[in-house]
């Protein structure tokens, strides 16, 4: 009878155990560093899983060098530091993490801007609400001294290791969920112009944007008691640390409130009108070249298979946050609800934000 | 019996553990009056009607558990079994014993099991009977809405105890605080971060 030829997978040297442990703390990768622990980690004698193979080369390839990989590779070299590592690989049964490892990978993560990664390190070493608190704290400070981007990254630091203890089935991250609370935003449809969120006074608008964009009521309610040309400063930043791609969206936004001009003044003035009256047939047969289904296109910047109003909601949240915030939800036939671009031209946030047409 | 986290909900209704059920129902029906007025009265804001639902889960609970001298004992035996895991646990990490690991898989099982049956599961049941629902007039649509307030409640705990039992998962760290906020400092005044 023959027999499987037993193949012995070679000992994982030192210099491959600490370049891998020190990629992962470079890179604030939370979860290869914890994998590297594992019962069945590569690192381990006792595993059955070899380092050498193709599918773990993520873990050893070349291009980890710089300031971050150089720093995390001392680290890892430390005596104290290797030593429990090849204790923990050589035990049997749940490895405990090096903290100082653990803590340099947090503050690469926050370096890198992997916030949720920085998150779970920073709770297993149970800092991370203090941590978040020393990020306000100093944002705050720097609002107080009139440093605006200092303190948005502060605030989206902090906003980025939220962690979310409801979650099911264990506490996890808080994810940036703008697709869900922008829905909710527009949940119910403005009865009356001055209902729509867009239409709001600044004071208003301006704390139910903050109170969106940071995720986290608490944290809005930090900035409850600035002055509203703080707020306004700080949201108009937050705004363009947020979204990299605004100035695009900016230019899409004035096309649509064009598309919306050349339509017609009558689809103005039905918008401020109670909704679901039957003008869209009327309309329909005024304009029948303009597609009032074109103007979420336009602001979205493309076509959804599905083109309902929440669906344009829902992705112009994900590609644009704070986009959401200016749009507003309106029935232009008996079937067809869509959104809209609306603003009050005067408004001092609209005018920081580049949105009202020249 | 103090809480440690433990919910005990003889202090919930200002009673000791050799109670007679009569005081409990007595001391229930007081409580839960009271604090139904000081609803009446409030301003109701998201946060204030979280707190108030809990308020009320909790009494419910600690009068559906503790009128009944079944549930009554189980509770005091697994409450007083987790407080003893606990301290258990905490010995086996100051002598460094090998039993280490076995005592903390078996209380953070008992842990779950404590905080999902205790201030969750019994606690919505407790919704559904009928002398808690007279008192508290809690309804379905309160019920929805407290599942994820338990939910939050429990989770909020159970981290909140995990923060002084001994480290397991990682070596104790040492962190400099004042080291911290330096780099804090420069990770806000570099700005590649974000």
């Amino acid at each position: 009878m023959a027999r499987n030829k037993v193949t012995v997978k070679p000992a994982v040297d030192q210099a491959t155990i600490d370049k891998c442990l020190a990629k992962t703390v470079a890179e604030g990768d939370i979860v290869n560093f914890r994998f590297l622990f594992v019962s069945y980690s590569p690192l381990r004698d006792s595993s059955t899983e070899n380092i050498a193979d193709e599918r773990y080369a993520y873990l050893t390839e070349e291009d980890a060098s710089g300031t971050l990989f150089d720093g995390a590779l001392q680290a890892v070299q430390e005596p104290a530091v290797r030593e429990h590592v090849m204790a923990q690989l050589a035990k049997n049964g749940p490895a405990q993490l090096p903290a100082s490892l653990v803590t340099l990978l947090a503050d690469n993560a926050v370096r890198l801007g992997k916030y949720r990664a920085a998150a779970q390190a920073y709770e297993l070493l149970r800092i991370r609400g203090r941590i978040q608190k020393v990020y306000l704290e100093q944002a705050d400070e720097a609002l107080d001294k009139g440093d605006i981007t200092t303190a948005v990254r502060g605030y989206r630091i902090a906003m980025g290791l939220d962690y979310d203890y409801a979650a099911f089935p264990e506490p996890m991250p808080t994810p940036s969920n703008y697709q869900s609370k922008a829905q909710i935003l527009h949940a119910e449809y403005p009865r009356r112009p001055e209902d729509a969120l867009a239409l709001q006074p600044p004071e208003t608008h301006v704390n139910v944007a903050l109170g969106y964009l940071l995720l986290n009521s608490e944290m809005a309610g930090r900035l409850e008691s600035r002055t509203l040309e703080q707020r306004l400063a700080f949201l108009v930043e937050l705004v363009h640390q947020i979204d990299p791609e605004w100035a695009a969206f900016v230019a899409r936004y004035k096309d649509a409130i064009r598309l919306v001009e050349k339509i017609g003044s009558r689809l103005q003035q039905q918008a401020n009108k109670e909704a679901r009256v039957g003008l869209a047939e009327e309309i329909e047969a005024q304009h029948q070249e303009e597609d009032p289904a074109e103007i979420p296109r336009l602001l979205l910047g493309r076509v959804l298979t599905n083109e309902a109003w929440w669906d344009y909601v829902k992705e112009l949240a994900y590609a644009h946050p704070a986009g959401v915030l200016f749009v507003v939800r309106q029935f232009v036939t008996r079937d067809l609800e869509i959104i809209m671009p609306r603003y009050v031209k005067e408004s001092p946030l609209i005018q920081a934000l580049g949105l009202a047409l020249d | 019996m103090s809480d440690q986290g433990y919910i005990n909900y003889f202090e919930v209704l200002g009673l000791t553990e050799t109670c007679k059920i009569g005081e409990v129902r007595n001391s229930y029906k007081k409580v839960i009056k009271q604090l139904l007025m000081e609803i009446g009265r409030s301003t109701i804001t998201d946060s204030r009607r979280d707190a108030f639902l809990l308020d009320i889960a909790k009494l419910n609970a600690a009068y559906y558990i503790l009128r009944d001298n079944d549930r009554r004992q189980q509770y005091i035996d697994d409450r007083a079994r987790i407080i003893s895991l606990e301290a258990q646990w905490n010995v086996a990490v100051e002598k460094n014993s090998d039993e280490m690991d076995s005592l903390r898989r078996a209380y953070d099982g008992a842990l779950k099991h404590f905080l999902s049956t205790y201030m969750e599961e019994l606690m919505l049941e407790a919704g559904r009977d009928r002398e808690c629902v007279e008192a508290s007039r809690w309804s379905r649509a309160h019920e929805r809405h407290a599942s994820r307030v338990l939910r939050h409640f429990r989770q909020r705990l159970y981290h909140e105890i995990h923060e002084r039992l001994p480290f397991y998962q990682i070596t104790p760290p040492e962190i400099d605080w004042d080291q911290r906020a330096q780099l804090v400092a420069e990770t806000l005044a570099d700005g590649s971060a974000v």
